[in-house]
């Protein structure tokens, strides 16, 4: 699925990632280790366009990782971020300007019917769409950011410290729920020592 | 009464006393500015001194070739001035406000005098120095605020523009709401402006026709219309210019250039 070739990455003097390879398959369960500053929220950023290689290639689905084919992928990842930079306003309204992008417009009726069972299942009250996101744990954000992913039907997530401020109980769950999808592939950024048993997780230890 | 009362020679050595108020006191709080204070004014009164025999000229000649050059000097004039005190680079930033500038304004004005003021000559000098003026210098303010606030609020919030591409948006999609917290920030102080205006302000436009002998009932329907053509070119001119920049800021892949900033930041 993703197949990035002889990476470099450098921001000033800092060699953030030095001739990285590394090869994703459809179905992997990838868990992301390394000491902060390694580079792991910027591998996330090159594999989404918002940053670019200083060399090597990246392709998905065996075509290179151009300017154009990057909006493509955009619209099949979901990405939650670590920094839960989701917006402003009521939790509905984010919900509601996700679904009005020309690309998410012919999930809108499904997405809607799905939203109050994610919820639910992450343990979030139907009240909090009225609140102001700004108004919210850190916790509560990360899980709505989880929903407004999981709304949008996607395959593939990349998780950066998705679940770190959820209590012990939510985190389990959380971790369950995206590893132990098969049809799932998902790259995870995570301080955790939980890992579910039973599945295959690989890891990538940046260093 | 024809026109104001002419000041004579004593009155602008009257005036020149009155300037002492402001020095002494800037001078005696040690501001620091006294210099500046001191440039500024002379400044302001060469740069006046010369525009006052210019516009004699100028409308006198009332030619309507001159006119659309001298109104293209204004509006060149306000283009660089709009991109170098927003924080941006000149270089990146001048043509497309330029541009806008120059499709705002000229509609406006163009339209201010031949279906307001339904002038014959759609191109005197009067109307359209005096209104391209108004609207023009009342617009650059807004100008300012809307393009320095949403360029750096896209470089401070770049996380929550990336969180909204990673969402499927398309980039018209994930900078709407950013375009609209600047548009509110540039809006804001001209409708608050309008909602007083009259009580606390009278505008300087009423003031100077009254003084030039209007009737104040004239007057105010001049103020009016060209309060609203000011609102106008405004946001039309904001619009336009984020709309022209855009291109200019972004990687194709839909990232902000970061070297579109000035580096004094």
């Amino acid at each position: 699925m993703f197949n990035i070739q002889h990476i470099t990455k450098q921001f000033s003097n800092n060699f953030i990632l030095s001739d990285f390879s590394y090869h994703i398959l459809q179905g992997d369960k990838v868990n992301i280790i390394g000491r902060s500053g390694i580079g792991k929220t910027t591998l996330f950023k090159l594999l989404l366009g918002f940053e670019k290689p200083d060399n090597g290639t990246i392709s998905f689905e065996n075509h290179e990782l151009t300017d154009s084919k990057v909006w493509e992928l955009r619209k099949r990842v979901a990405y939650v971020s670590q920094d839960l930079s989701i917006g402003r306003g009521k939790v509905q309204s984010l919900f509601d300007e996700t679904l009005e992008y020309k690309a998410n417009f012919q999930l809108k009726s499904i997405a809607y019917e799905t939203l109050y069972e994610h919820m639910d299942y992450f343990e979030l009250p139907k009240s909090l769409l009225q609140k102001d996101i700004e108004s919210l744990s850190g916790g509560e954000k990360q899980r709505i950011a989880i929903v407004n992913a999981l709304i949008l039907k996607r395959k593939i997530f990349f998780l950066d410290e998705a679940s770190s401020a959820l209590d012990k109980p939510l985190r389990i769950k959380t971790i369950d729920y995206f590893m132990l999808n098969p049809n799932f592939t998902v790259l995870s950024i995570s301080h955790d020592n939980y890992l579910p048993v039973g599945v295959e997780i690989r890891t990538l230890k940046l260093d | 009464m024809d026109g104001a009362i002419d000041l004579s020679s004593f009155s602008m050595l009257m005036c020149a006393l009155l300037l002492l108020v402001p020095i002494i006191m800037v001078w005696y709080f040690k501001l620091g500015i006294t210099k500046n204070l001191i440039i500024s004014t002379l400044r302001m009164i060469i740069q006046l001194v010369l525009i006052g025999f210019f516009l004699e000229y100028l409308f006198k000649y009332n030619n309507w070739l001159i006119n659309i050059l001298w109104f293209l000097v204004m509006i060149t004039a306000a283009g660089f001035s709009i991109v170098k005190n927003s924080g941006l680079k000149i270089k990146h930033f001048v043509l497309p406000v330029l541009l806008s500038l120059l499709i705002a304004n000229f509609f406006t004005v163009l339209y201010f005098n031949s279906f307001i003021v339904n002038l014959d000559f759609v191109l005197d000098a009067k109307y359209m120095i005096a209104i391209g003026g108004m609207v023009l210098g009342n617009s650059l303010r807004s100008n300012v605020i809307t393009l320095g606030d949403f360029y750096k609020s896209l470089r401070k919030d770049e996380q929550l523009y990336f969180y909204k591409l990673s969402l499927g948006a398309t980039q018209y999609e994930a900078l709407l709401q950013f375009a609209k917290k600047s548009f509110l920030s540039a809006l804001n102080p001209t409708i608050a402006t309008m909602a007083t205006m009259g009580l606390v302000s009278l505008p300087g436009m009423m003031t100077g026709q009254i003084l030039g002998g209007s009737v104040p009932l004239v007057a105010i329907k001049y103020q009016i219309a060209i309060m609203i053509a000011i609102l106008a070119s405004t946001v039309l001119s904001i619009s336009l210019a984020i709309l022209f920049t855009v291109p200019y800021s972004f990687s194709k892949s839909g990232v902000l250039k970061k070297n579109i900033f000035q580096k004094t930041e």
